[in-house]
């Protein structure tokens, strides 16, 4: 039942990230464009988390710990680059 | 080589071990230019102190640094020897009405100071750094040479020349980085196998090392350090309340149909001091009631509010009121909300 | 149902539902300031609630561990990530949009 559940849940998941892709389409400006992508990406990692309880396949939680951490970098990155200009933290 | 009117002199100190060969320079060069100039000349020493050392928290900082002001004095005077008429000693603490936090803070303070005492040459210690791990001296001489002034640096004898990781961090930082990285460490790998311990090890160790002087730049104070985290367990649970609070109000504006929304930039002046409690305000700011931390300067905070009932709640202060209980502890909690340090409800942009 | 399926269900549903505040958010605020309001807001309550859920849903494991860690750095890095990219914006020039200015 939980699993049902879980699956249902990261579907729904899945559904609102095509809403934000559609965001990263229309832009119009990058940091619109930086800010759906760091939504949809919070909903990959949890729809990751999401699937490895329905699943029961415990190491994917490791995988989205570290798709976790690349979004944050991502979104770091991106806002420092594109006010430095190439200049890194 | 030395300007005509180069007699007076501003030298910034701080404690270090190279203090005491500065200020012997700066004193020798004050009186070798005492004869060519047509005004008196002069040395001031100024310690530039934070106003986050003045506020209360840490009383002690700025008795040290006057205290180390009047030792530099006496060190001065000492070396003028006979001639004590002929250069004139000054001592003063600056910047203890601000936040100091970047080089151009420092540059700033001084360079006013300097403008009104009309000194027009700064001779720095070079191991003058009293933001402690982070360099500081050579963008603060930049900044001082565009305001005008003439910056050397004394052509002292550094005592040592450590490397930059073990020169301010302690063997409790060591250890408290270690035990965080080998316990998170051991928490991914999920078993308590020698291969893991050992593994482990090397990693935490690699990490505490590499990291030692990066993470933690404020030395522990364990007893301090446990109050801050119990009272911050205390401020989780309101935390989680505002929260709960804030999404259903942004999910009522999201989700109405005329999209009731009336966002504007506002501006207002924080009372916290040091990185992480501003870190952690910002943040909660930026979860709760339709308010989202754009910018941090010093301690200006720039936020962009959804709604006027978001800007009610920021300026009411409620939130700056437990973070500053957080760290500072009960005293520092019944410091004036935003609205009645400003009167009015904060500037808008 | 036990109460442990009523409990992740709740969880579930808050996040889903969240997360699609934060989706229609996106879609419908007329500037990127206010679409990082919802973005960093309800994406974030969304984020911690399905991961609650997950958390309970492996019972008492290593791995709840894991989701519980996960859950946290969520929470902390979210608003620090629209945090960072607003004032990215602002300092590139971009102005937020007013009511004064035209429908979005």
């Amino acid at each position: 039942m939980i699993d049902q559940i879980l699956l249902v849940a990261a579907a729904a998941f899945v559904g609102t990230s095509l809403v934000g892709v559609y965001r990263i389409a229309a832009g119009p400006t990058m940091p619109d464009r930086v800010i759906a992508i760091n939504v949809v990406g919070s909903n990959v990692v949890i729809v990751i988390a999401l699937l490895a309880a329905a699943i029961g396949e415990p190491g994917a939680l490791d995988i989205a710990l570290v798709y976790a951490l690349l979004n944050f970098l991502l979104s770091i990155a991106i806002s420092k680059f594109s006010v430095e200009r190439g200049g890194v933290l | 080589m030395v300007p005509v009117s180069a007699g007076r002199l501003l030298v910034p100190v701080s404690e270090s071990s190279t203090l005491r060969n500065t200020v012997a320079y700066a004193v020798e060069q004050a009186f070798e230019s005492a004869g060519e100039s047509d005004r008196a000349a002069s040395i001031h020493f100024v310690f530039p102190l934070s106003e986050r050392y003045t506020y209360g928290t840490e009383p002690q900082a700025a008795d040290e640094a006057q205290s180390l002001l009047d030792r530099v004095a006496v060190w001065a005077e000492e070396d003028l020897g006979d001639n004590a008429d002929a250069v004139e000693i000054e001592t003063a603490l600056v910047g203890t009405e601000e936040y100091l936090f970047s080089p151009g803070d420092y540059a700033d303070v001084l360079v006013r100071y300097a403008e009104a005492h009309s000194l027009d040459r700064a001779v720095f210690d070079p191991e003058f750094n009293p933001l402690g791990t982070t360099p500081l001296l050579p963008p603060l001489e930049n900044e001082m040479r565009r305001a005008g002034l003439d910056v050397e640096d004394a052509p002292v004898q550094r005592s040592r020349r450590s490397p930059l990781l073990v020169q301010r961090g302690t063997v409790a930082q060591f250890l408290a980085l270690f035990a965080a990285s080998f316990g998170f460490y051991l928490v991914l790998a999920g078993s308590l196998a020698t291969f893991e311990l050992v593994t482990g090890a090397i990693s935490a160790g690699i990490v505490a090392v590499v990291l030692w002087g990066v993470s933690l730049t404020t030395p522990l104070r364990p007893g301090r350090t446990v109050m801050q985290f119990l009272r911050l367990l205390l401020y989780i649970p309101y935390l989680l309340w505002e929260i709960a609070k804030a999404n259903l109000q942004v999910a009522y504006v999201v989700l109405h149909p005329d999209l009731p929304i009336d966002p504007k930039m506002v501006e207002f002046d924080a009372a916290v001091w040091s990185p992480l409690p501003i870190t952690t305000l910002a943040n909660s700011i930026t979860l709760t009631p339709g308010t989202l931390t754009v910018d941090v300067s010093k301690r200006q905070f720039m936020v962009h509010s959804l709604t006027e009932s978001s800007r009610e709640g920021l300026f009411g202060g409620a939130l700056e009121r437990a973070v500053r209980f957080v760290f500072y502890g009960r005293a520092a909690a019944r410091i004036p909300s935003p609205r009645e340090r400003s009167g009015e409800e904060g500037e808008e942009t | 149902m036990t109460p442990t399926e009523i409990l992740v269900l709740v969880l579930a549903a808050g996040g889903v539902f969240f997360s699609l505040v934060a989706a229609v958010g996106l879609v419908r605020m007329p500037d990127l300031y206010t679409r990082a309001h919802s973005s960093s807001k309800s994406e974030t309550l969304g984020a911690v609630l399905a991961l609650a859920a997950v958390a309970i849903a492996f019972g008492t494991q290593l791995s709840t561990i894991k989701a519980v860690l996960l859950l946290v750095f969520m929470f902390l890095t979210n608003p620090t990530a629209a945090h960072a990219i607003t004032r990215a914006s602002a300092e590139q020039g971009i102005e937020p949009w007013t009511t004064e200015d035209d429908d979005p």
